[in-house]
C-alpha cells in the first residue's frame, strides 16, 4: 500500500488511496458524530438550564457557552490541545481534543436552539396544560416539549451540517480526518485540483441529503402549524 | 361551605391594584355572569381562582383549598376547568388527543374508556365528525367548543369562561352559546365573563357587576335587569353602552 506519509516523494494515485480515504471518511465521522452526541446532550441540558425561572441558574451556563459561540473554533481547538497540557498539565491524545472542543462547541449552540424553541412556544400552551390540571413537567413533556421539537430539529440539523463542515479544522492537530488526508495526498500526487475535488465531495455527499432533510422537515413544520 | 370563596384579596400588577380587598362566593350551582367593564380585573380574578395569577394578599378557597399554597393548584385546577378567550387547542395533536391526553396522563383513564367520553362530549358540542381534524382544519367556533368538552373532560365541578366568545362572529358565537345554554340547563356550575346580555337573560341565575378592582353588585338576574339597572344610573349606562 502506498503510504500517504511519503511526503516529499512523488507517487501517483495507488488503489491502497481509495482505503486511506475511507479510513479518513471513519475519522472524520466519528469525531463528528460522537461530538454531535455528546453536545446535543450536553445542549440540552444547557437549554433547559437556560428556561429556569431563577436568574442566577438561568445565567450559569451562559459563563460557558458566550466564550464558546463567541471565539473561533480553531482557537478553542488549539487551546484544548496545546494550552491544556502547559496549564493543566493535562496531556490529551488528538482525538480526544477533538471531541472535547466539538462537542462544547456543538453544546454552546445546541442549548440556544433548546432555549429559544422553548420560548417560541406561546405562553397560552402553558396555561392550557395548568388549566387541565398538568403540573409544570407534565406541561413541558405532555404540551410543550413536543411542539418545540418540531422547531428545533430542523435547526439542529443546520447546526449539524455546519459542525460536519467545522470538523475540518481537527485536520490542524495532525489528526487524520478527510481534510488532513487530502493536504497529505495532494503533496504526494501534486493532482490538487483532483484531490481536493474528491475531498470536496465526500463533505458534500453526507451533507446533502442532510440539508435537504432539514428543509423538507422546515416546510412541513410551516404546513401544519 | 361554598365551592370557591374569594376572601379580601388583592391582587396588583406593578403599581396597579386590579383587585382590590375582593371578596364573593361562588355556590356549587347555576350559572354566574361577571360583567363589568374593559381592564377592571374580571379576566385577573378568574385567572387567581385557577392559581393562574399569584394573588398578594387574601386567600381563595376552592373546595376549602388554599390557592396560595402551590401543592393545591392541580387540584384546584381539576375541580375548576376553564376555558380561555383565545382558544388553546394543542396543535400537535388531533381533536380527539386534544381531549384525551388530560384524563388519560392526569386520571389515569384507560384510552378507550377516554376516547368513550371524548366522543360523547364532542357529540354533546356538535362536532362528533371532527375528531381526527387538526387545529387548523377547525374554525374558531368549533375550536372553542372543543376547548369546551377537553375542560369538561376533567369531569370539573365548575367552568371558568372568560369571554369565550369575544373572538367570535355573531354566527359562531350563537353556536358557542347554544352548546353554554344545553350545558346549563343539564346543570353544569358556571362562572362566566361575557357580555352577551341574552345569554345571561337566558340562563343565569346570579349577576355579578364589577369595576375599579370592587364588586359594584351582587343580584339576581331578574333585579339586575330589573330594579338594580333603573336605580343604578352607572349600571343602566353600562347596559346601554354594550346596546342592551
Ligand atoms: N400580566 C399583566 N401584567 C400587567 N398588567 C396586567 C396583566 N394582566 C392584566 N393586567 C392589567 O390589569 C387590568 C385588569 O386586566 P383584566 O384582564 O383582568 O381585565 P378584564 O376585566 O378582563 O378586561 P377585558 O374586559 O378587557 O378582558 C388591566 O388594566 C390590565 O392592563
Ligand atoms: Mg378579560
Amino acid at each position: 500500500m502506498q503510504d500517504v506519509h511519503t511526503i516529499g516523494k512523488y507517487a501517483d494515485f495507488a488503489v491502497g488511496d481509495i482505503r486511506t480515504f475511507a479510513e479518513a471518511c471513519g475519522v472524520t465521522l466519528s469525531v463528528t458524530l460522537l461530538s454531535l452526541l455528546i453536545g446535543t446532550v450536553i445542549g440540552i441540558i444547557f437549554g433547559l438550564i437556560r428556561c429556569s425561572k431563577n436568574k442566577l441558574i438561568r445565567f450559569l451556563p451562559l459563563i460557558i457557552m458566550e466564550p464558546l459561540r463567541n471565539s473561533p473554533l480553531v482557537v478553542q481547538l488549539f487551546l484544548v490541545y496545546y494550552g491544556l497540557p502547559v496549564m493543566a498539565g493535562i496531556l490529551l491524545k488528538d482525538y480526544t481534543a477533538a471531541i472535547i472542543t466539538l462537542s462544547l462547541n456543538t453544546a454552546a449552540f445546541f442549548g440556544v436552539l433548546v432555549h429559544n424553541s422553548i420560548l417560541a412556544i406561546p405562553v397560552s400552551q402553558w396555561e392550557a396544560g395548568y388549566a387541565l390540571g398538568h403540573g409544570k413537567f407534565s406541561t413541558f413533556i405532555n404540551v410543550i416539549a413536543r411542539q418545540a421539537l418540531r422547531l428545533l430539529i430542523p435547526q439542529a440539523i443546520t447546526l449539524y451540517i455546519g459542525q460536519l463542515q467545522c470538523s475540518s479544522i481537527v485536520s490542524l492537530i495532525s489528526l487524520r480526518d478527510i481534510t488532513r488526508v487530502g493536504q497529505l495526498l495532494s503533496v504526494r500526487t501534486m493532482r490538487p485540483f483532483a484531490v481536493w475535488g474528491i475531498v470536496f465531495g465526500l463533505y458534500y455527499l453526507v451533507s446533502f441529503p442532510l440539508a435537504r432533510l432539514a428543509d423538507y422537515l422546515a416546510k412541513r413544520i410551516d404546513y401544519t402549524y | 361551605m361554598a365551592m370557591i370563596e374569594v376572601k379580601n384579596v388583592t391582587k396588583q400588577f406593578g403599581d396597579l391594584t386590579v383587585l382590590d380587598n375582593f371578596s364573593v362566593d361562588f355556590d356549587h350551582s347555576g350559572v354566574t355572569v361577571l360583567i363589568g367593564p374593559s381592564g377592571t380585573g374580571k379576566s385577573t380574578l378568574l385567572r387567581c381562582i385557577n392559581g393562574l395569577e399569584k394573588i398578594d394578599e387574601g386567600d381563595i378557597l376552592v373546595d376549602g383549598l388554599s390557592v396560595n399554597n402551590k401543592k393545591n393548584l392541580k387540584q384546584i385546577r381539576k375541580t375548576c376547568g376553564m376555558v380561555f378567550q383565545q382558544t388553546v387547542i394543542f396543535p400537535h395533536m388531533n381533536v380527539l388527543d386534544n381531549l384525551t391526553m388530560s384524563p388519560i396522563k392526569l386520571l389515569r383513564m384507560s384510552k378507550a374508556e377516554a376516547e368513550d367520553k371524548a366522543r360523547y362530549y364532542l357529540d354533546k358540542v356538535g362536532l362528533a365528525s371532527k375528531e381526527k381534524s387538526r387545529h387548523n382544519e377547525l374554525s374558531g367556533g368549533e375550536q372553542q367548543r372543543i376547548a369546551i368538552a377537553r375542560a369538561l373532560m376533567m369531569s370539573p365541578e365548575a367552568l371558568l369562561l372568560d369571554e369565550i366568545t369575544s373572538a367570535l362572529d355573531p354566527e359562531m358565537t350563537r353556536e358557542v352559546l347554544n352548546i353554554l345554554v344545553n350545558l346549563a340547563k343539564e346543570g353544569v356550575c358556571m362562572l362566566c365573563v361575557t357580555h352577551e346580555m341574552s345569554f345571561a337573560k337566558e340562563v343565569a341565575s346570579r349577576i355579578l357587576f364589577m369595576e375599579g378592582g370592587k364588586l359594584v353588585c351582587d343580584v339576581s338576574k331578574d333585579d339586575f335587569f330589573g330594579s338594580v339597572r333603573e336605580e343604578n344610573e352607572r349600571i343602566n349606562k353600562f347596559l346601554s353602552f354594550i346596546g342592551e
